[in-house]
């Protein structure tokens, strides 16, 4: 199995889409606990650390269990092409949360498991397809995400940052594999073996359509990121000459 | 390009992050105020990773990510309004959100700032391969001279 290039393949693929769906578990997580008593907020970062990772492996298998079905992996081919998209498009601005800060432990663990289940559904199922079922890359997928769901998201920017491809490269990467999830559903398993350079023939074409939509909706959204200005402050000191 | 108004250096802009080596080219600066004709105005900048986007905005509201920056902007620019006190040296400081070299090249062209002064971080090896430096990209977009600390 160590052997065979496709599994190093998959190694890659799994890292790669960890690393760009690793989601902002770390800054929620974070910002959550930073209203807390001092003493309270070690364990508030403990207990949601620990359940984002709890939930992380129980969603993962359960992702797995449900791909197993017909149909849903047309359902999470469609999801994953979005998913795909949604990485190449610039952020939309205009989201806002009216939640307030809760200063109580409980109210932070809520919030962090919430937000958990919300940011790890992209990050899992884009790990469940690229491990096509196979546990040791299941396993392999979740021990990675596992430091960086712990540690700050901000090397995920600076990569960004330094490469502003890996956007590209992800987003196509999620299409590639969203198109072998289809050509593996048992619906279109008649097709594929008649026509056999549909095995990639499907997952190019996937990988392709998230480019251009994505960079299409990209361009007709064009905004940069904007530098916001949050602090400004001047401290005067007039030593000798006064008035 | 900024066309030379003044010949003198009037305002000096020292982005910071916090890090010790960064403090190096407040300790220059401070320390070459005399060859100055004019004691120059000095700006302090720190920038924030914009690590707070869509999905953290949909837990956690406004005041609590903005609160976040500020505190951990004022606690990267602390080192240096000490040792500018002690120096008894004005400054104005200032925190944004954003990527550090673009927000540091924003701001320099938004004062009109004649010098940036930067430390030429040590960090080096495979993480400034990995991750880039803010120095080098600083170097390529600034608009005004940029000079470098050891």
């Amino acid at each position: 199995m160590f052997s065979a290039p496709q599994f190093w393949a998959d190694v890659v693929k799994i890292i790669m889409i960890d690393l760009l769906l690793s989601g902002d578990n770390a800054v929620v997580i974070a910002l959550a606990c930073r209203n807390l008593p001092p003493d309270q907020r070690r364990k508030g970062i403990l207990f949601g650390v620990g359940g984002a990772i709890g939930l992380r492996i129980v969603l993962t298998f359960f992702a797995v269990s449900l791909l197993a079905l017909p149909y849903l992996k047309l359902i999470g081919a469609l999801l994953l092409i979005w998913i795909g998209i949604k990485l190449i498009l610039p952020e939309d601005e205009h989201t806002e949360s009216n939640i307030k800060a809760d200063a109580r432990l409980i109210g932070a663990i809520k919030t962090i498991i919430v937000a958990d289940f919300v940011m790890s559904l992209d990050n899992v199922l884009g790990v469940a397809a690229a491990a096509k079922g196979n546990v040791s890359l299941l396993v392999f997928g979740l021990l990675i995400s596992i430091p960086l769901i712990a540690w700050s998201s901000q090397l995920v920017l600076k990569l960004i940052d330094r490469f502003p491809y890996i956007i590209y490269a992800g987003g196509a990467l999620l299409g590639y594999v969203a198109g072998e999830m289809l050509v593996s559903e048992v619906l279109l398993a008649p097709l594929v073996e008649a026509q056999h350079q549909l095995h990639w023939l499907i997952p190019a074409s996937c990988a392709l359509l998230v480019l251009v939509i994505g960079k299409w909706l990209a361009m007709r959204r064009l905004v940069m990121s904007e530098v916001v200005n949050l602090v400004d402050g001047k401290v005067s000191v007039m030593p000798d000459k006064q008035g | 390009m900024k066309t030379e108004r003044q010949a003198s250096i009037s305002k000096i802009l020292i982005p910071l992050d916090g890090s010790s080596s960064a403090e190096h080219a407040v300790d220059y600066v401070i320390r070459h105020m005399d060859t100055l004709k004019q004691p120059p105005t000095l700006l302090l900048l720190n920038v924030q990773w914009k690590i707070a986007t869509g999905n953290v905005k949909l837990f956690i509201n406004q005041d609590t990510i903005n609160d976040y920056y500020r505190e951990q902007g004022m606690a990267a620019l602390q080192q240096a309004r000490v040792a500018l006190d002690e120096a008894r040296l004005s400054y104005q400081y200032h925190i944004s959100v954003g990527t550090p070299a673009e927000a540091i090249v924003q701001y320099a062209r938004e004062q009109e700032v004649d010098q940036i002064v930067m430390c030429r971080q040590g960090e080096g090896g495979l993480k400034t391969l990995l991750l880039g430096s803010v120095v080098a990209k600083v170097l390529h977009l600034a608009e005004c001279p940029v000079l470098l600390v050891k």
